[in-house]
């Protein structure tokens, strides 16, 4: 009776917490989260349930996933003993068979042996290992002790409960842990025994209930809403999966563009806050933290749930009423400037890498992209050296103040054709080779360029360039948070395209790539778009490119993963089968971070156009790793990273060449 | 604080120029056009006096095509309250004419500051500025970098070949604006839907007949590529001996 009163008390609180905790959520705008229930149920099985993520951290991420399944699994234990609370003595044999009630206290018996074991590892791990990424950052590190002791307490009163029914006759079948516990305290009288076993049930029912109402308090409110957050979490696959959000330009009523505050945010965006638990795995990924800059994705997001509970605890206490000073003080307050400063938003590279390692699918990504066109678009506030990028992207149609007559200087003596000259002639070209900006006008990518054109006509490729019709799509502005100027160029572009009928692209630039083939869609732009890594693999497996195999140097590679290229779009193999298959001696050598774990240049983002004062320079982290390997070239797939690479090597003294991947393929042809 | 500030349409620099055929003009085709650099600092300057003083307004006039609404729009769209376009098509290389027709725009205005550019990037005449005060009976100050206004008299300081000149004027004078003053804004988005909604007021400009014409243009001369005279000591005094005779630079 008392404990009937007892669990309906803790039941009623935590229905007002966890309600109080919706509510709040939505007063973020609305989101339809709820397509694609197979990729859903997929990310939910591997992601959730199976652990995918979070075993990306190897031996602690393995602990980890043993606390989450003995979480799943002695939560049928544990309603077991809410039940015996109101009906006495119950038991689940009073309702399976024998041998599977048998398996079930069997369950229950491993499952708390694998826990404790699993938590003193992670006492061990927070109290004597101290890894970086728990530290650094003003985060609720005691939380974690109080937590990690309550699953003790509650493993080893269950474990006693159990002993000490079976001290008092009760069979001993499954126990395994228990049952040894209980011949342990054989000595105890049943009085004591029977003190001791009903004690110890109090704690662990009471427990179990101080706990659930504990959690939407804390950070380990994830315990509750990570399954759901991974369910709701993007589902939009490779490519489209790193898509910025589609915005209205035109909306006539639209008065607030991104993000200055919580209510800006989608509601998923402030679940994403609820789901934290502070672990630092995005925040030790990324690449601008790493660096000493002040970003810490972590920080985003616990910002965005801190200031989510302080403007929603005001509204809540202020209600239908007026607001007393203070209060309006708080209102008054913005998630941007008064918690995430400017100089955090700015250091993202949009590398993905803290989407990646979120074991609970949080994107810190979007709340920065958010948060950076409230900054552009709103207010006109961005890094003083990105204002040039921005005009001359609006003047010129490329974010390097070059004149378009200079677009087509590369193709002189090759006999490239434009569409325009395909079209004169009544022809149609098969691809369409995008150049891009830097492709056109840097000399260095310029290069890349001409090697990849070769490369085309050495297969016998039917290809054509828009020569002076290219002009950039908008993604530096995107990124940067200027969707306006986006729009405009990338609208631009699209009419451009669709004026020729172009239906298949082929480029170098991972951006282009990224752009034209995962965001062209939703301003009405459809084409197959090819990253040249992808065409000159396909080239090669078809045998169409005539290859000198005899006279194969003895490279040690070292591929640098683009970021746009790899984490966007899941490209990983291609470049790296490429370049194995046009060098017939080549050893590829990986950094410890590569592939999904790779490393940016710092040049995404927008960061190409930005200075980079604070800390190390992403590109010298990076390229002392690449050179750590002992690779005598370095490959890339970019030409942001081609830049940044060679920069990097420049400043650290290497002579090791950096070469695109067509480059390493064009020095192989045949000709 | 009521400001004016006049703007000029050119065409964006980073392109191939091209002369038409009979070489009076160049060509427009594929051309791109902005306010000139010089004025867009005119516009910021004067959008921070009007945010400084608190209260103001900032109007901005335009002689040019029916095109360069897009001009006065991106003004509007930086913070320009209110615009006019003194349309014509003739493309006018005397000042004078543009200067007058501009001082009857703004003789009634009752502004406290005229403000130009100091200088177009297409035309580089660098006159409509000073002829408008002398028009408009006002005080000039040109080539200003820095500015202080306070209450009725302001205080700029001039660029002078490698110098700098300090002035003080009563107001309402006209100013023409230096590089160094400031950093034009970008317009946000808020801005340029804000500009939509602006005062733009379109009226027919009577330029008259032109004192000046242009008689012909030329591109400038390519550059010869460079030339590789020898390599060490050996080749100095041959160097020297070409930068004397040839080039004429020692």
């Amino acid at each position: 009776m008392v404990f009937a009163v007892v669990l309906l008390g803790a039941g009623a609180f935590f229905t007002v917490s966890a309600l109080r905790l919706r509510r709040w959520a939505l007063i973020g705008h609305a989101e339809d989260r709820t397509n694609d229930p197979a990729t859903r149920t997929k990310n939910l099985l591997l992601i959730g349930i199976a652990q995918t993520k979070i075993m990306r951290d190897g031996f602690g991420g393995l602990m980890h996933a043993l606390v989450f399944w003995g979480f799943c699994v002695l939560a049928l234990g544990a309603l077991e003993i809410l039940i015996q609370g109101l009906v006495d003595g119950f038991s689940y044999a009073w309702l399976l068979p024998r041998p599977l009630f048998v398996v079930y206290v069997l369950s229950q018996e491993i499952f708390c042996g694998l826990v404790l074991l699993a938590v003193g590892w992670l006492f061990y791990r927070r109290l004597v290992i101290k890894p970086a990424r728990f530290a650094g950052d003003p985060v609720h590190g005691g939380d974690a002790l109080f937590i990690l002791s309550m699953i003790t307490v509650l493993m080893v009163t269950l474990l006693l409960t159990f002993a000490m029914e079976i001290h008092a006759g009760a069979s001993a079948a499954g126990h395994i842990l228990s049952a040894p516990i209980a011949m342990l305290l054989g000595g105890l009288s049943s009085d004591a025994a029977h003190v001791l076993g009903r004690t110890s049930w109090w704690i662990h029912a009471l427990g179990l209930l101080a706990f659930a109402n504990y959690l939407p308090f804390s950070k380990h409110l994830h315990v509750l809403t990570s399954l759901i957050n991974t369910w709701y979490s993007n589902t939009s696959g490779p490519g489209r999966i790193g898509a910025m959000r589609p915005m209205d330009l035109e909306a006539e009523d639209a008065e607030q563009f991104g993000a200055a505050d919580v209510e800006h945010l989608s509601w998923k965006n402030l679940m994403d806050g609820y789901s934290c638990t502070e672990c630092g795995r995005c925040t030790a990924a990324c690449p601008a933290n790493i660096t000493g800059k002040k970003l810490s994705p972590r920080m985003i997001v616990v910002k965005t749930r801190a200031r989510l509970t302080e403007k929603a605890t005001v509204l809540d206490a202020v209600g239908g009423g007026t607001a007393t000073m203070e209060q309006q003080a708080v209102l008054d307050k913005n998630l941007l400037d008064d918690w995430i400063t400017e100089e955090e938003l700015w250091a993202c590279t949009s590398c993905r890498a803290c989407v990646e390692e979120c074991p609970v699918s949080i994107d810190q990504l979007d709340i920065i992209n958010e948060l950076r066109r409230d900054l552009v678009l709103m207010e006109s506030r961005f890094p003083e050296e990105a204002q040039g990028a921005l005009t001359s992207l609006e003047r010129n149609g490329s974010p390097w103040a070059y004149s378009a007559a200079d677009r087509e200087a590369w193709t002189e003596g090759l006999d490239i054709p434009t569409m325009a000259d395909m079209v004169a002639r009544e022809e149609r070209p098969d691809i369409l080779f995008w150049v891009g900006c830097m492709g056109s006008f840097d000399d260095r990518a310029k290069k890349i360029t001409v090697a990849f054109a070769r490369i085309l006509q050495a297969a016998n490729v039917k290809f054509a360039i828009l020569g002076q019709e290219e002009t950039c799509h908008g993604d530096p502005a995107r990124r940067m948070g200027n969707e306006y100027l986006y729009q405009m160029l990338a609208k631009g572009v699209i009419e451009t395209l669709d004026g020729y009928q172009v239906k298949t692209v082929v480029t170098f630039c991972p951006h282009c790539f990224h752009q034209m083939g995962n965001e062209f869609p939703d301003l009405g732009g459809h084409y197959e778009v090819i990253h040249h890594t992808d065409y000159i693999e396909r080239l090669l497996n078809e045998g169409r490119v005539p290859l000198n195999t005899e006279h194969g140097q003895r490279l040690k590679v070292a591929y640098h993963d683009s970021c746009y290229l790899g984490r966007y779009n899941d490209i990983y193999d291609s470049p790296r089968n490429s370049i194995r298959k046009a060098l017939p001696v080549v050893t590829l050598v990986e950094p410890p971070r590569t592939k999904s774990r790779g490393l940016c240049c710092g040049a995404g983002g927008g960061r190409m156009w930005m200075e980079e004062t604070e800390g190390k320079r992403v590109n010298v982290e990076r390229t002392e790793e690449l050179l750590a390997t002992g690779a005598d070239t370095i490959a890339v797939a970019c030409p942001f990273c081609m830049t940044m690479m060679t920069d990097g090597l420049t400043a650290s003294g290497s002579e090791v060449p950096v070469l695109d991947v067509s480059e390493v393929v064009a020095g192989q042809l045949r000709v | 604080m009521k400001i004016a500030v006049c703007i000029k349409r050119v065409p964006v620099m980073e392109v191939k120029f091209a002369i038409t055929a009979d070489k009076s003009r160049y060509e427009e085709t594929g051309l791109k056009y902005d306010i000139n650099d010089f004025d867009l600092w005119a516009i910021e300057a004067a959008l921070q006096l009007k945010e400084k003083a608190g209260t103001g307004s900032v109007h901005v006039v335009c002689v040019g095509p029916n095109a360069a609404q897009e001009q006065i729009r991106k003004a509007m769209a930086m913070g320009a309250d209110s615009g006019a376009l003194l349309e014509t098509d003739t493309r006018n290389y005397d000042g004078l004419a543009v200067a007058r027709v501009l001082a009857a725009e703004l003789k009634d205005g009752g502004y406290d500051l005229v403000l130009f550019g100091r200088i177009a990037i297409d035309s580089m005449n660098q006159m409509t500025g000073p002829m408008v005060a002398e028009l408009l009976d006002m005080p000039v100050v040109t080539n200003v970098f820095k500015l202080d206004i306070n209450g009725a008299t302001g205080r700029a300081e001039r660029v002078l070949e490698g110098a700098s000149e300090v002035v003080e004027f009563p107001l309402p004078a006209v100013l023409t604006i230096d590089d160094g003053l400031n950093k034009e804004r970008l317009p946000s988005l808020k801005g340029i839907m804000a500009a939509k909604k602006k005062p733009l007021e379109v009226k027919p400009a009577n330029l008259g007949d032109a004192a000046v014409t242009v008689r012909s243009m030329a591109l400038p001369a390519e550059r010869a590529a460079g030339r590789i005279v020898g390599e060490g000591a050996d080749a100095v005094p041959e160097l020297v001996r070409l930068l004397q005779t040839e080039a004429k630079v020692l």
